[in-house]
């Protein structure tokens, strides 16, 4: 066997010398009993006495010995029929067939001495294995558990042991449902079951987030893999458990933070557009002054006509309630709302944005045109969020067009794949540059001298956080087209 | 004054109807214009005496508007209404002939004070001689410090920005301030700006 046979277990040097000595040995025990005792078989020597002495020497050292030992028995055997008195042709039979046996031992030999190497070589190769899987499933950080078909667990890693806090003894044998808290706990098995008879995967080969319990009782969020396996007859399932409560708190923690830092900008926005605001408020205020102090004049005239001074009473609290609308839906945007997505409508969300958005815009003579398609009418969105995306467009819009002849904001709707609503915000306005189109969302960045460069940063981050995807674009025949997606809802959802 | 008509321009529907029903019920004859193209248009049929218009509207500003009068109409008297704060546009407004400002909102007898004094303008233009002459006598009483607050004021500037510029504090600036009306005798900041452009402060 040459340098490069190394990994097949080799007979040492000792062994090989072992062999050739026990094989010499046999054979001259054999030729000396031969010769000393001249034993005969019908009237020959008896060549058949060096057999065991070649089969041994082929049994322990295969091919080689064998030969070896055959050839000295024939030899030998010569030796003892010429001393015995010459050949004849029953003694040449005799030595054919010796050293025939001699060969077909020596293949034997070596066939079986292979066998056993192999065979050795195989459990070192499993046993190798299993300690190197043990290891892994030893050191894994995950909890790992096997299952068979009934939910009875096999095996129970030593994380598990650190996560469920059972000791193996435990658990292992028993239904792995005790793992889990109430109402899983009781329908585990059905869970099982009815895979088992539908072959309709939920939770093998996908992964989620399902809820573990502890021995002490307490439960934590655990992120949850199951792969099958089948073996012999059986169905096996691997369950592969992260602990992920500490991740939880800190998505939870980043949520908290993203929502804080989207309500301070919607702050500052409305800080920027205080002066617009307060403009805004003036009209009807000083509208309900002139109404009133006109009646006032009536009265003190003593020519009050009650219908004239009534008429001016209706117009002074019309104006009074217009006044109300301004801070109610001033007040909706600045508060913190933080709730949940709920089924909005697109053609709202873009009415009372717009109202906000032109505050203070009136001089400049913008005009907005709306394309909304009815069919996507009804979208999953925190409205407070959404129309602080759309205000936000829609002032960057009526900047954009601060230096443009032709000043017209067309909103549109629109379905979109996978069950999307596009809504986009076109302006006419100067374009954007393709140096600042590739920055136009990152954080800080601005074209505005007074601007902060978190407007689309923001806006992004609340579209992304909607699952949706935001992009601009130059709109055909100059300015900009911002587009951004939500989740369409099914509008038999929606009450109203 | 009965025969005297007030033209009343502004975009924002409540603000003209209101302000037509105020003056009415001063005793006067208001005429109500949604915009300054509007007024424009009409104006070679009509009769005017006085016009009160809206600073900020869409396609022709007040400021725009004051500009075409002073070219159609010269010596037709024009108030302007301007926003809270809206200092540099009043300015603006003054320095090209309109005889006054005033800030939303407003009393009633601040506006009707204003338009009976318009009104009274038609007939006489301009400050009289000897009026300027008492003024620039006033103008010599304020201090060298008075003096700046005066033209950081009637430049348009607000309080916290005459403080920066001459280092003071916003809350000195209102001291000064009072000062410089008090001795100047003006009742209102409009009042003020219409005597510094009279005295050649700001170049009217």
């Amino acid at each position: 066997m040459g340098p490069l046979g190394q990994q097949k277990p080799m007979r040492s040097p000792a062994s090989h010398a072992l062999a050739y000595g026990a094989t010499l040995a046999c054979v001259a025990l054999s030729l000396l009993v031969v010769l000393l005792i001249q034993p005969e078989i019908a009237g020959r020597p008896a060549t058949l006495l060096f057999v065991p002495a070649v089969i041994v020497a082929a049994a322990l050292g295969g091919a080689l010995p064998g030969l070896i030992a055959s050839g000295a028995s024939v030899v030998g055997a010569a030796i003892a029929i010429a001393r015995a008195g010459g050949f004849d042709t029953a003694s040449t039979v005799d030595l054919i067939v010796l050293g025939a046996i001699g060969l077909a031992s020596s293949w034997f030999g070596e066939r079986l001495l292979r066998a056993r190497a192999d065979a050795a070589a195989r459990t070192a190769e499993v046993t190798e294995q299993s300690a190197f899987l043990q290891s892994v499933l030893d050191t894994v950080p995950d909890a790992i558990m096997v299952i068979d078909d009934r939910g009875l667990l096999l095996t129970y890693s030593p994380a598990a042991k650190r996560l469920f806090g059972y000791d193996a003894d435990e658990v292992l044998g028993r239904n792995v449902s005790m793992l889990m808290p109430s109402p899983y706990r009781d329908h585990h098995d059905a869970y099982i079951e009815r895979y088992l008879k539908t072959g309709e995967r939920r939770i093998i080969g996908i992964g989620r987030v399902v809820v573990g319990q502890r021995k002490d009782g307490t439960t934590f969020p655990m992120e949850l893999a199951v792969a099958e396996m089948r073996a012999g007859s059986g169905r096996y399932f691997t369950g592969f458990v992260r602990d992920v409560t500490e991740r939880q708190r800190t998505e939870a923690r980043l949520h908290d933070l993203q929502t804080e830092l989207i309500h301070v900008s919607r702050l500052t926005a409305m800080g920027e557009m205080a002066s617009a605001l307060a403009h805004e408020l003036n009209q009807p205020l000083s509208a309900i002054a002139n109404y009133l102090r006109g009646s006032r004049r009536l009265i003190d005239r003593g020519d009050a006509d009650p219908g004239v001074l009534g008429g001016a009473l209706d117009k002074a609290a019309d104006q009074a309630l217009r006044a109300g609308d301004i801070i109610h839906r001033l007040r909706d945007f600045v508060a913190k709302g933080e709730g949940e997505p709920l089924v909005e409508r697109v053609g709202k969300l873009v009415e009372e944005a717009t109202a906000l958005a032109l505050v203070g815009a009136k001089e400049l003579g913008v005009s907005v045109r709306y394309a909304l398609d009815p069919e996507a009418d009804f979208v999953l969105a925190d409205r407070v969020q959404i129309q602080q995306v759309l205000v936000n467009l829609i002032r960057n819009a009526v900047d954009a067009m601060e230096g443009t002849q032709r000043r017209v904001i067309t909103i549109a709707s629109a379905p979109a794949e996978g069950g999307f609503v596009e809504i986009s915000v076109r302006d006419t306005g100067i374009g954007i540059p393709s140096e600042v189109a590739e920055r136009l969302f990152q954080p800080f960045f601005t074209t505005k001298p007074s601007g902060m460069g978190v407007g689309l940063s923001i806006c992004r981050t609340i579209v992304e956080a909607h699952g949706g995807r935001i992009a601009a674009e130059a709109a055909p025949g100059g300015g900009t087209i911002f587009r951004f997606t939500l989740r369409a809802a099914p509008s038999e959802v929606h009450h109203e | 004054m009965s025969d005297a008509i007030v033209h009343i321009v502004d975009d924002d529907a409540a603000m003209r109807d209101s302000l037509a029903f105020l003056l009415a019920a001063a005793g006067m004859k208001a005429e109500a214009h949604e915009s300054a193209m509007a007024f424009l248009k009409a104006l070679p049929g009509l009769s005017a005496s006085c016009v009160v218009t809206d600073v900020r509207m869409p396609e022709m500003s007040g400021i725009d508007l004051l500009g075409r009068l002073h070219a159609e109409r010269p010596g037709l008297p024009v108030i302007v209404m301007t926003g809270h704060g809206d200092i540099a546009l009043a300015v603006q407004a003054m320095k090209l002939g309109a005889v006054d400002f005033i800030e939303k909102p407003f009393d009633d007898t601040v506006l009707i004070a204003a338009v009976e004094s318009a009104l009274g303008k038609t007939r006489e233009l301009g400050l009289r001689d000897a009026e300027r002459a008492e003024i620039i006598a006033r103008l010599e009483q304020l201090s060298p410090r008075e003096r700046q607050v005066l033209d950081g004021l009637v430049g348009g500037k607000p309080n916290k920005v005459i403080a920066f510029d001459l280092d003071i504090s916003p809350r000195t600036v209102e001291v000064y301030r009072a000062n410089v009306m008090t001795k100047m005798q003006a009742a209102s900041l409009s009042q003020l700006v219409r005597m510094a452009i009279a005295a050649g402060i700001v170049p009217g």
